[in-house]
Protein backbone atom coordinates (compact mmCIF):
# COMPACT_ATOMS: atom_id res chain seq x y z
CA UNK A 1 0.00 0.00 0.00
CA UNK A 2 2.58 2.41 1.09
CA UNK A 3 4.51 1.54 -2.42
CA UNK A 4 1.24 2.04 -4.37
CA UNK A 5 0.21 5.79 -2.73
CA UNK A 6 3.75 7.00 -3.06
CA UNK A 7 3.44 5.92 -7.12
CA UNK A 8 0.21 7.96 -7.03
CA UNK A 9 1.29 10.94 -4.99
CA UNK A 10 4.64 11.07 -7.71
CA UNK A 11 1.74 10.81 -10.80
CA UNK A 12 -0.42 13.48 -8.92
CA UNK A 13 2.64 15.83 -8.58
CA UNK A 14 3.87 15.10 -12.49
CA UNK A 15 0.53 15.88 -14.08
CA UNK A 16 0.08 19.19 -11.12
CA UNK A 17 3.35 19.95 -12.54
CA UNK A 18 2.29 19.94 -16.05
CA UNK A 19 -0.61 21.41 -15.34
CA UNK A 20 1.28 24.48 -14.16
CA UNK A 21 3.29 24.88 -16.97
CA UNK A 22 0.12 24.68 -19.30
CA UNK A 23 -1.74 27.47 -17.44
CA UNK A 24 1.03 29.47 -17.56
CA UNK A 25 1.40 29.07 -21.04
CA UNK A 26 -2.52 28.92 -21.56
CA UNK A 27 -2.46 25.77 -23.50
CA UNK A 28 -6.35 24.96 -23.16
CA UNK A 29 -6.25 21.61 -24.33
CA UNK A 30 -3.30 20.07 -22.55
CA UNK A 31 -5.10 21.42 -19.18
CA UNK A 32 -8.05 19.46 -20.00
CA UNK A 33 -5.98 16.63 -20.93
CA UNK A 34 -4.71 16.83 -17.46
CA UNK A 35 -7.57 17.52 -15.38
CA UNK A 36 -8.90 14.31 -17.28
CA UNK A 37 -5.42 12.67 -16.39
CA UNK A 38 -5.61 13.43 -12.76
CA UNK A 39 -9.63 12.54 -12.67
CA UNK A 40 -8.65 9.03 -13.47
CA UNK A 41 -5.98 8.92 -10.84
CA UNK A 42 -8.35 10.03 -8.77
CA UNK A 43 -10.75 6.95 -9.63
CA UNK A 44 -8.01 4.60 -9.48
CA UNK A 45 -7.00 5.60 -5.88
CA UNK A 46 -10.47 5.34 -5.12
CA UNK A 47 -10.92 1.88 -6.33
CA UNK A 48 -7.47 1.07 -4.85
CA UNK A 49 -8.46 1.61 -0.94
CA UNK A 50 -11.93 0.05 -2.01
CA UNK A 51 -10.00 -3.25 -2.71
CA UNK A 52 -8.13 -2.84 0.25
CA UNK A 53 -11.23 -2.36 2.59
CA UNK A 54 -13.31 -5.41 1.02
CA UNK A 55 -9.93 -7.19 1.15
CA UNK A 56 -9.78 -6.78 4.38
CA UNK A 57 -13.50 -7.71 5.36
CA UNK A 58 -13.09 -10.67 2.96
CA UNK A 59 -10.24 -11.96 5.16
CA UNK A 60 -11.62 -11.22 8.06
CA UNK A 61 -14.85 -13.09 7.44
CA UNK A 62 -13.28 -15.82 6.11
CA UNK A 63 -11.15 -15.91 9.62
CA UNK A 64 -14.59 -15.78 11.44
CA UNK A 65 -15.65 -18.33 9.64
CA UNK A 66 -12.84 -20.36 10.08
CA UNK A 67 -12.69 -20.29 13.89
CA UNK A 68 -13.91 -23.77 15.05
CA UNK A 69 -14.37 -22.41 18.59
CA UNK A 70 -17.56 -20.56 16.97
CA UNK A 71 -18.98 -23.57 15.81
CA UNK A 72 -17.90 -25.27 19.09
CA UNK A 73 -20.13 -22.42 21.14
CA UNK A 74 -22.85 -22.70 18.78
CA UNK A 75 -22.74 -26.61 18.48
CA UNK A 76 -21.99 -27.43 21.95
CA UNK A 77 -21.31 -24.85 24.48
CA UNK A 78 -24.96 -22.82 24.38
CA UNK A 79 -26.78 -26.31 24.39
CA UNK A 80 -24.64 -27.53 27.42
CA UNK A 81 -25.55 -24.31 29.37
CA UNK A 82 -28.93 -24.56 28.61
CA UNK A 83 -28.67 -27.98 30.04
CA UNK A 84 -26.43 -26.29 32.91
CA UNK A 85 -29.57 -24.11 33.93
CA UNK A 86 -32.42 -26.00 33.46
CA UNK A 87 -30.08 -28.40 35.82
CA UNK A 88 -29.61 -25.40 38.24
CA UNK A 89 -33.23 -25.31 38.00
CA UNK A 90 -34.23 -28.53 38.75
CA UNK A 91 -31.47 -28.64 41.42
CA UNK A 92 -32.44 -25.85 43.72
CA UNK A 93 -36.29 -26.57 43.18
CA UNK A 94 -34.70 -29.95 44.68
CA UNK A 95 -33.21 -28.43 47.45
CA UNK A 96 -35.92 -25.97 48.23
CA UNK A 97 -38.21 -28.85 48.97
CA UNK A 98 -35.72 -31.27 50.85
CA UNK A 99 -35.50 -27.96 53.11
CA UNK A 100 -38.97 -27.30 53.14
CA UNK A 101 -40.29 -30.82 53.93
CA UNK A 102 -37.53 -31.32 56.47
CA UNK A 103 -38.33 -28.32 58.11
CA UNK A 104 -42.11 -29.23 58.05
CA UNK A 105 -41.54 -32.76 59.56
CA UNK A 106 -39.51 -31.39 62.20
CA UNK A 107 -42.18 -28.84 63.05
CA UNK A 108 -45.05 -31.80 62.95
CA UNK A 109 -42.37 -33.90 65.55
CA UNK A 110 -42.05 -30.81 67.75
CA UNK A 111 -45.56 -30.19 67.95
CA UNK A 112 -46.67 -34.09 68.42
CA UNK A 113 -43.70 -33.95 71.38
CA UNK A 114 -45.00 -30.90 72.86
CA UNK A 115 -48.47 -32.58 73.20
CA UNK A 116 -47.34 -35.14 74.55
CA UNK A 117 -44.82 -33.48 77.14
CA UNK A 118 -48.35 -31.47 77.80
CA UNK A 119 -50.79 -34.50 79.03
CA UNK A 120 -47.63 -35.94 80.80
CA UNK A 121 -47.22 -32.27 82.63
CA UNK A 122 -50.99 -32.40 83.49
CA UNK A 123 -50.60 -35.99 84.89
CA UNK A 124 -47.43 -34.97 86.91
CA UNK A 125 -49.55 -31.61 88.26
CA UNK A 126 -52.33 -33.96 89.29
CA UNK A 127 -49.90 -36.73 90.72
CA UNK A 128 -48.25 -33.30 92.79
CA UNK A 129 -51.82 -32.26 94.22
CA UNK A 130 -52.33 -36.04 95.30
CA UNK A 131 -55.28 -36.51 92.83
CA UNK A 132 -54.28 -39.77 91.19
CA UNK A 133 -55.45 -43.00 92.17
CA UNK A 134 -52.50 -45.75 93.27
CA UNK A 135 -53.39 -47.41 89.89
CA UNK A 136 -53.13 -44.40 88.52
CA UNK A 137 -50.04 -43.68 89.83
CA UNK A 138 -48.66 -46.63 88.61
CA UNK A 139 -49.46 -46.02 85.07
CA UNK A 140 -48.14 -42.42 85.40
CA UNK A 141 -44.81 -44.16 86.30
CA UNK A 142 -44.87 -46.20 83.21
CA UNK A 143 -45.67 -43.43 80.84
CA UNK A 144 -43.56 -41.49 82.16
CA UNK A 145 -40.75 -43.73 81.60
CA UNK A 146 -41.53 -44.61 78.28
CA UNK A 147 -41.68 -40.50 77.52
CA UNK A 148 -37.95 -40.14 78.44
CA UNK A 149 -37.26 -42.58 76.42
CA UNK A 150 -39.05 -41.33 73.78
CA UNK A 151 -37.55 -37.56 74.04
CA UNK A 152 -34.12 -39.28 73.25
CA UNK A 153 -35.54 -41.13 69.91
CA UNK A 154 -37.28 -38.08 68.46
CA UNK A 155 -34.52 -35.70 69.76
CA UNK A 156 -31.89 -38.50 67.43
CA UNK A 157 -34.43 -38.03 64.45
CA UNK A 158 -34.70 -33.88 65.32
CA UNK A 159 -30.70 -34.27 64.68
CA UNK A 160 -31.49 -36.53 61.56
CA UNK A 161 -33.85 -34.36 60.01
CA UNK A 162 -31.58 -30.89 60.69
CA UNK A 163 -28.75 -32.98 59.32
CA UNK A 164 -30.99 -33.45 56.00
CA UNK A 165 -31.92 -29.86 55.82
CA UNK A 166 -28.34 -28.55 56.54
CA UNK A 167 -27.13 -31.06 53.35
CA UNK A 168 -29.71 -29.77 51.10
CA UNK A 169 -27.83 -26.63 51.20
CA UNK A 170 -24.72 -28.04 48.75
CA UNK A 171 -27.24 -26.80 46.02
CA UNK A 172 -25.05 -23.99 46.41
CA UNK A 173 -22.12 -25.14 45.69
CA UNK A 174 -23.44 -27.15 42.89
CA UNK A 175 -25.11 -24.53 40.82
CA UNK A 176 -22.75 -21.48 41.88
CA UNK A 177 -19.87 -23.75 40.12
CA UNK A 178 -22.61 -23.91 37.10
CA UNK A 179 -23.04 -20.48 37.18
CA UNK A 180 -19.68 -19.46 36.87
CA UNK A 181 -19.12 -22.13 34.15
CA UNK A 182 -22.03 -20.59 32.03
CA UNK A 183 -20.63 -16.60 32.95
CA UNK A 184 -17.60 -18.18 31.03
CA UNK A 185 -19.28 -18.79 28.37
CA UNK A 186 -21.26 -15.88 27.96
CA UNK A 187 -18.34 -13.66 28.63
CA UNK A 188 -16.46 -15.93 25.33
CA UNK A 189 -19.52 -14.98 23.26
CA UNK A 190 -19.62 -11.57 24.03
CA UNK A 191 -15.74 -11.62 22.67
CA UNK A 192 -16.77 -12.72 19.46
CA UNK A 193 -20.04 -10.79 19.08
CA UNK A 194 -17.15 -7.51 19.87
CA UNK A 195 -15.52 -8.96 16.60
CA UNK A 196 -18.70 -8.84 14.78
CA UNK A 197 -19.28 -5.52 15.60
CA UNK A 198 -15.70 -4.07 15.01
CA UNK A 199 -15.77 -5.91 11.79
CA UNK A 200 -18.34 -3.86 10.22
CA UNK A 201 -15.97 -0.61 11.86
CA UNK A 202 -13.18 -1.97 9.99
CA UNK A 203 -11.10 -2.39 13.14
CA UNK A 204 -10.36 -6.33 13.74
CA UNK A 205 -9.67 -7.90 17.50
CA UNK A 206 -7.10 -10.32 18.14
CA UNK A 207 -8.98 -13.61 19.94
CA UNK A 208 -6.67 -15.90 22.47
CA UNK A 209 -6.68 -19.80 21.56
CA UNK A 210 -9.00 -21.85 23.58
CA UNK A 211 -7.21 -23.33 26.77
CA UNK A 212 -6.79 -26.88 26.01
CA UNK A 213 -7.93 -29.01 29.13
CA UNK A 214 -6.27 -31.45 30.44
CA UNK A 215 -7.35 -34.13 33.29
CA UNK A 216 -5.24 -31.89 35.76
CA UNK A 217 -7.62 -28.98 35.18
CA UNK A 218 -10.85 -28.68 37.09
CA UNK A 219 -14.10 -28.37 35.22
CA UNK A 220 -16.71 -28.38 37.83
CA UNK A 221 -19.90 -30.19 38.12
CA UNK A 222 -20.67 -32.82 35.31
CA UNK A 223 -24.15 -32.88 33.81
CA UNK A 224 -26.00 -35.75 35.00
CA UNK A 225 -26.44 -36.15 30.74
CA UNK A 226 -22.73 -36.69 30.60
CA UNK A 227 -20.95 -40.03 28.99
CA UNK A 228 -21.21 -43.04 31.58
CA UNK A 229 -17.68 -43.74 29.98
CA UNK A 230 -15.94 -40.79 30.95
CA UNK A 231 -17.22 -38.90 34.22
CA UNK A 232 -18.26 -41.44 37.45
CA UNK A 233 -21.94 -41.33 38.10
CA UNK A 234 -21.95 -41.88 41.27
CA UNK A 235 -19.13 -42.80 44.66
CA UNK A 236 -19.85 -46.34 43.75
CA UNK A 237 -19.08 -45.13 40.72
CA UNK A 238 -15.84 -43.55 41.93
CA UNK A 239 -15.08 -46.49 44.72
CA UNK A 240 -14.85 -49.29 42.06
CA UNK A 241 -12.03 -46.99 40.25
CA UNK A 242 -10.23 -46.25 42.49
CA UNK A 243 -10.28 -49.90 43.94
CA UNK A 244 -9.22 -50.85 40.06
CA UNK A 245 -5.82 -49.03 40.57
CA UNK A 246 -5.62 -50.23 43.89
CA UNK A 247 -7.05 -48.44 46.28
CA UNK B 1 -9.14 -42.28 65.11
CA UNK B 2 -8.34 -39.41 67.23
CA UNK B 3 -11.47 -37.37 67.77
CA UNK B 4 -9.01 -34.61 68.95
CA UNK B 5 -7.34 -35.01 65.71
CA UNK B 6 -6.85 -31.29 63.77
CA UNK B 7 -8.76 -31.40 60.42
CA UNK B 8 -8.51 -28.27 58.34
CA UNK B 9 -11.68 -27.93 55.44
CA UNK B 10 -10.77 -26.00 52.10
CA UNK B 11 -13.56 -24.96 49.82
CA UNK B 12 -14.08 -21.83 47.89
CA UNK B 13 -17.71 -22.14 49.03
CA UNK B 14 -18.50 -21.33 52.43
CA UNK B 15 -21.80 -23.04 52.65
CA UNK B 16 -20.14 -26.70 51.59
CA UNK B 17 -17.21 -25.59 54.50
CA UNK B 18 -19.96 -25.21 56.89
CA UNK B 19 -21.73 -28.86 56.01
CA UNK B 20 -18.44 -30.59 56.53
CA UNK B 21 -17.71 -28.60 59.62
CA UNK B 22 -21.46 -29.48 60.80
CA UNK B 23 -20.85 -33.39 59.60
CA UNK B 24 -17.56 -33.84 60.54
CA UNK B 25 -18.30 -32.22 64.32
CA UNK B 26 -21.93 -35.16 63.89
CA UNK B 27 -18.58 -37.70 63.72
CA UNK B 28 -17.30 -36.43 66.73
CA UNK B 29 -14.46 -34.00 65.27
CA UNK B 30 -14.37 -30.72 66.97
CA UNK B 31 -11.31 -29.49 66.09
CA UNK B 32 -11.62 -27.86 62.49
CA UNK B 33 -10.53 -24.84 60.71
CA UNK B 34 -11.47 -23.27 57.23
CA UNK B 35 -9.89 -21.86 54.11
CA UNK B 36 -11.02 -20.91 51.02
CA UNK B 37 -8.31 -22.18 48.66
CA UNK B 38 -5.07 -23.56 48.41
CA UNK B 39 -2.85 -20.41 48.53
CA UNK B 40 -4.69 -19.54 52.12
CA UNK B 41 -4.95 -23.37 53.04
CA UNK B 42 -0.74 -24.16 52.56
CA UNK B 43 0.70 -21.66 55.18
CA UNK B 44 -2.31 -22.52 57.57
CA UNK B 45 -1.07 -26.31 57.76
CA UNK B 46 2.27 -25.61 57.74
CA UNK B 47 2.37 -23.97 60.91
CA UNK B 48 -0.56 -25.32 62.28
CA UNK B 49 -0.09 -29.02 62.96
CA UNK B 50 -2.74 -30.29 61.20
CA UNK B 51 -3.46 -34.30 61.52
CA UNK B 52 -6.10 -34.63 58.34
CA UNK B 53 -7.09 -32.58 55.22
CA UNK B 54 -10.32 -32.34 53.12
CA UNK B 55 -10.08 -30.35 50.27
CA UNK B 56 -12.70 -29.76 47.52
CA UNK B 57 -10.59 -29.56 44.06
CA UNK B 58 -12.10 -26.77 41.63
CA UNK B 59 -11.04 -23.44 43.63
CA UNK B 60 -9.81 -20.01 42.58
CA UNK B 61 -6.23 -19.31 43.52
CA UNK B 62 -4.50 -22.61 44.48
CA UNK B 63 -7.30 -25.25 43.57
CA UNK B 64 -6.89 -28.79 45.17
CA UNK B 65 -4.87 -31.38 43.23
CA UNK B 66 -2.58 -28.28 43.19
CA UNK B 67 -2.60 -28.30 47.14
CA UNK B 68 -2.71 -31.70 47.49
CA UNK B 69 1.10 -31.81 45.45
CA UNK B 70 2.21 -29.27 47.39
CA UNK B 71 1.77 -30.90 50.22
CA UNK B 72 2.68 -34.32 48.67
CA UNK B 73 6.62 -32.68 48.11
CA UNK B 74 6.88 -31.05 51.29
CA UNK B 75 9.27 -32.91 53.55
CA UNK B 76 6.99 -31.74 57.12
CA UNK B 77 3.61 -32.27 54.98
CA UNK B 78 4.22 -35.38 53.11
CA UNK B 79 2.27 -38.26 55.29
CA UNK B 80 -0.87 -35.54 56.02
CA UNK B 81 -4.08 -37.64 55.26
CA UNK B 82 -5.76 -35.89 52.19
CA UNK B 83 -9.53 -36.61 51.20
CA UNK B 84 -10.80 -34.52 48.11
CA UNK B 85 -14.46 -33.88 48.16
CA UNK B 86 -15.42 -32.36 44.98
CA UNK B 87 -17.82 -32.08 41.89
CA UNK B 88 -15.14 -33.13 39.96
CA UNK B 89 -16.50 -36.58 38.47
CA UNK B 90 -14.75 -37.21 34.68
CA UNK B 91 -12.45 -40.54 35.07
CA UNK B 92 -9.46 -39.25 34.18
CA UNK B 93 -9.55 -36.86 37.24
CA UNK B 94 -10.34 -39.12 39.85
CA UNK B 95 -7.35 -40.93 38.44
CA UNK B 96 -4.93 -37.73 38.55
CA UNK B 97 -6.00 -37.71 41.41
CA UNK B 98 -4.94 -41.15 43.03
CA UNK B 99 -1.84 -40.65 41.05
CA UNK B 100 -0.91 -37.58 42.90
CA UNK B 101 -1.41 -39.35 46.51
CA UNK B 102 -5.16 -38.78 47.67
CA UNK B 103 -6.39 -41.20 50.77
CA UNK B 104 -9.98 -41.01 49.24
CA UNK B 105 -12.09 -39.00 47.30
CA UNK B 106 -16.22 -38.15 47.36
CA UNK B 107 -17.81 -36.85 44.66
CA UNK B 108 -20.35 -34.21 45.42
CA UNK B 109 -23.40 -34.67 46.37
CA UNK B 110 -22.73 -36.73 49.08
CA UNK B 111 -24.19 -37.77 52.55
CA UNK B 112 -23.47 -38.05 55.62
CA UNK B 113 -22.64 -41.70 55.02
CA UNK B 114 -20.19 -41.47 52.71
CA UNK B 115 -18.25 -38.70 54.39
CA UNK B 116 -17.95 -40.81 57.45
CA UNK B 117 -17.27 -43.60 55.46
CA UNK B 118 -14.40 -42.19 53.75
CA UNK B 119 -12.92 -40.98 56.79
CA UNK B 120 -12.79 -44.43 58.47
CA UNK B 121 -11.66 -46.27 55.53
CA UNK B 122 -8.65 -43.67 55.54
CA UNK B 123 -7.50 -44.10 59.25
CA UNK B 124 -8.56 -47.58 59.26
CA UNK B 125 -5.55 -48.24 56.40
CA UNK B 126 -3.58 -45.51 58.13
CA UNK B 127 -3.82 -47.36 61.20
CA UNK B 128 -3.29 -50.77 60.00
Amino acid sequence: MPKESSYLTEQYMDRLDDLTAAMESGDNQQINQLVSELTTLRETSLYQDLGMLTREIHDTINSFASDDRIAELAQEDIPDAKERLKFIVTKTDEAAHRTMTGAEETVAMIDAFNDRAEVMRNRWRQFRNRELSKQEFVELNQDLDHFLEEIGDESQAIHGKMTEIMLAQDYQDITGQMIRQVVNMVQEIEEKLVILVTLSGGAVCKVEEPEIRAAETAEGPQLPSASKDKVAQSQGDVDDLLASLGF
Amino acid sequence: MDKEMKILIVDDFSTMRRIIKNLLRDLGFNNTSEADDGQTALPMLKSGKFDFLVTDWNMPGMDGLTLLKTVRSDEELCDMPVLMVTAEAKRDQIVVAAEAGVNGYVVKPFTAATLKEKIDKIFQRLEA
